[in-house]
């Protein structure tokens, strides 16, 4: 390995094994580079290190007294220890200390599963405590918004007070006395009210001591199941993870991506998720009043399409994904053309993350405004995504709606129209004129693509199962084209995403392998994407 | 076509006594009415003594107040092996967290005592009981005030003397 090395790399030894890593790095993140993980609090990737917890503390051949491997670079030649008797040691009493006023609520505490505390002690803790001494009780404490604080549970890492004064900007919270007596506490009578990233010291808090009132006992962290997915509350697009339970979304949850949005997501998309669960869902094909089989509606659907005299006009959403929007598009295109509406929610102003440049929660309240006007469809009605859409209710040639359920508008939407398709998750009185009746599923029931402010095109994955027979958008729109168009048709989102690649210059060049976890810019080469 | 009946007739000239086989028998009889060890139980007028370790329907031990001793931590449906155990936790007016809906069905339990030994409250525990007899099958399934209402001992699961079984 030493070979490899340049002025701007070290070469050390960690537990045996020589590792080079870029200059600067600190002994912690160099040992996650090989998967070896240090216990630690207080360093957060996204905050400065104080160096605090004295729990990833190393030993250092040669140094008088161990190393804090959050704060210290590795240097060329040093030999460190992570599990050596001595660091083993070091570890047991620290958590020994952090167990002296600890409550060990865990089966009240909703951090279990999920707690460092809990896992630190598990591996390497006392298996009894020693502690005589009567516990420190303080209880419990309202610190505004969606933040409840147990400062019985703390262990002082300060991650939070540091995320609000360094990432947030906007700070609110303090350490309040010192030593044995020190507890977490706000400035202010609000304390955390109205703080738009506030939400994300819940998530950095390493144990219970933070936690959500809105998920406060409603699911233990083992019982959730995690898919990674892109938040759909702006067009942000953070990456987030959907944890579903029950096939309830109970809580989303930032997913890394330094790209986007670092490790941080704002409080209104966090707490955007209970459409998410709405049970008004279409479930069966419909055709003309009639249940019927796909084959059947597919095969009707066609005919009736193909037999179609007057003009398309489309209606779809900034909520679809590009895979259902391109071959949307691709429909329109083979029935001889026609203008396809979109509308998207949108108010005034972004909220920026003054710490993580990057993320901003945008105007464009819905994850996919990119997309539509990538596929060069024109927006229409007003910033709730009410309205703009008297010319179509009353278009008497072929009406296609995708996605969009049209609350805003009567039972007589589409009433004139020679053919009226509605491609929906929900069911709506505007759908009640409709032809066909088409139930899809939702962003959080399939596989697909958003396109976000950026320009940057990112994945999202199934985390909830779909009610009865609903379809992916574009599973039945890719049909009806490879029908019209005597070609495959697809089966997979990804080879949905390659149909509308093959059309689509911004997307050209970018297959699903390509985007990963973390997505990639359209229209740049792959591989400019953050992991 | 009715079933035919072969008439098998005794042979001629031979002749049986019933009466040797009736006095055995008879004596067989006697011999057991005196006999000190008796097996029969005469249940219900009298039950069996049963093990402290046996594992039959559960009970929720409940606080002096009256509420359930369960805190929802939500150890014993995860550990369950035959996933009988339903919960929906909750917290109540004073700020505790407590079982909403606590359900098992003792249809599909199979009586492993897994519960009682994770519970960190010692709230949920398998019964030394073996009554359970119910006209439907639906009561199999034991809510929250039916298990709290239950009375009988609890499991010692483990021998006291020799809690490793060694
Ligand atoms: S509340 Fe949590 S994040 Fe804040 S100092 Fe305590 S343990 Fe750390
Ligand atoms: S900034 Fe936008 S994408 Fe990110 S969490 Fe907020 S609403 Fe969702
Ligand atoms: S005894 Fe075993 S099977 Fe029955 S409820 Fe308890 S853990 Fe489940
Ligand atoms: S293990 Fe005990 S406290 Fe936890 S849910 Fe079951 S009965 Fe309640
Ligand atoms: S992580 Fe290094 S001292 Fe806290």
């Amino acid at each position: 390995m030493s070979d490899q090395q340049t002025p701007n790399t070290v070469t050390f030894t960690l537990d045996g094994q020589e590792v080079t890593v870029p200059k600067g790095t600190t002994i912690l993140r160099a040992a996650e580079s090989i998967g070896i993980k240090i216990p630690h609090y207080c360093f957060h990737p996204g905050l400065s290190s104080p160096a605090m917890c004295r729990l990833c503390l190393v030993e250092v051949e040669g140094w008088p007294r161990m190393a804090p491997s959050c704060k210290e670079t590795a240097q060329d030649g040093m030999v460190v220890f992570t599990n050596s008797e001595l660091a083993q040691k070091q570890r047991t009493g620290v958590l020994e200390f952090y167990l002296v006023n600890h409550p060990l609520d865990c089966p009240i505490c909703d951090q279990s599963g999920e707690c460092d505390l809990q896992d630190y002690v598990f591996e390497e803790g006392r298996e009894h405590g020693r502690g005589r001494e009567p516990k420190r009780v303080l209880g419990r404490d309202d610190f505004g918004g969606d933040v409840l604080f147990n400062g019985d549970r703390c262990v002082m890492c300060t991650r939070c007070v540091r995320f609000m004064r360094e990432v947030a900007e906007d700070e609110r919270l303090c350490v309040v006395e010192r030593g044995n007596r020190a507890v977490i506490d706000t400035f202010f009578e609000e304390g955390l009210e109205g703080s738009p990233y506030a939400g994300n010291i819940i998530d950095i808090c390493p144990v219970g001591a933070l936690i959500s009132k809105d998920f406060l006992h409603k699911a233990r962290a083992w019982d959730l199941d995690r898919t990674p997915s892109v938040c759909p509350s702006c067009s942000q697009g953070c990456n987030i993870t959907l944890q579903v339970r029950d096939d309830l979304v109970q809580r989303l949850k930032p997913r890394e991506n330094l790209e986007v949005n670092g490790w941080w997501m704002c409080d209104f998309g966090r707490h955007n998720y209970e459409w998410m669960n709405r049970t008004d869902r279409t479930e069966v094909p419909m055709v003309r009043g009639q249940e019927v089989g796909w084959a059947d509606a597919l095969g009707d659907l066609l005919q009736a399409l193909k037999d179609a005299k007057e003009s398309v006009k489309a209606v779809t959403w900034a909520h679809a994904p590009n895979e259902e929007m391109g071959l949307l598009s691709g429909l329109l295109a083979e029935l001889g053309g026609g203008e396809v509406v979109y509308r998207s929610p949108r108010t005034e102003g972004e909220v920026p993350l003054p710490g993580f440049p990057l993320l901003a929660r945008r105007e464009d309240l819905a994850p996919n405004v990119n997309g539509a006007e990538i596929f060069g469809f024109r927006r229409v009605g007003d910033n709730n995504s009410q309205g703009g859409l008297d010319e179509l209710a009353g278009h008497d040639g072929v009406l296609i709606v995708v996605g969009d359920p049209i609350e805003d508008y009567g039972e007589d939407f589409g009433s004139k129209a020679e053919l009226y398709v509605y491609l929906g998750s929900y069911q709506s009185k505007t759908a009640s004129n409709a032809h066909f009746v088409l139930p899809i599923t939702t962003f959080a029931e399939q596989e697909g693509t958003y396109t976000n402010v950026q320009g940057r095109v990112q994945r999202f994955w199934p985390g909830v199962r779909s009610p009865a027979s609903a379809r992916p958008g574009w599973l039945i729109l890719g049909a009806l084209v490879a029908e019209l168009t005597g070609t495959e048709a697809p089966v997979s989102a990804d080879q949905a995403f390659a149909k509308i690649a093959e059309k689509t210059s911004e997307f050209g060049g970018i297959t699903y392998r390509d985007l990963g976890p973390r997505g990639a810019v359209a229209g740049k080469p792959a591989g400019v994407s953050g992991d | 076509m009715p079933p035919t009946v072969k008439v098998m007739r005794r042979p001629e000239g031979v002749r049986t006594s019933f009466l040797r086989a009736t006095l055995k028998g008879m004596a067989l009889t006697f011999k057991h009415m005196v006999n000190p060890n008796k097996i029969t139980v005469q249940y219900p007028e009298e039950r069996m003594e049963i093990t402290p370790r046996w594992r039959g329907t559960h009970r929720m031990e409940t606080h002096a107040d009256g509420r359930p001793k369960c805190v929802a931590c939500g150890l014993c449906p995860t550990v369950c092996p035959s996933n009988c155990i339903r919960l929906v936790g909750g917290e109540d007016d004073q700020g505790n967290r407590y079982p909403i809906v606590y359900e098992i069905d003792e249809f599909r339990c199979i009586f492993c005592g897994m519960c009682q030994e994770v519970c960190p409250v010692e709230a949920i525990h398998v019964g030394v009981h073996y009554e359970n007899a119910e006209y439907t099958r639906d009561r199999f399934v034991y809510d929250l005030d039916r298990l709290m209402e239950q009375d009988h001992p609890t499991s010692l699961l483990w021998d006291p003397s020799d809690p490793k079984s060694e």
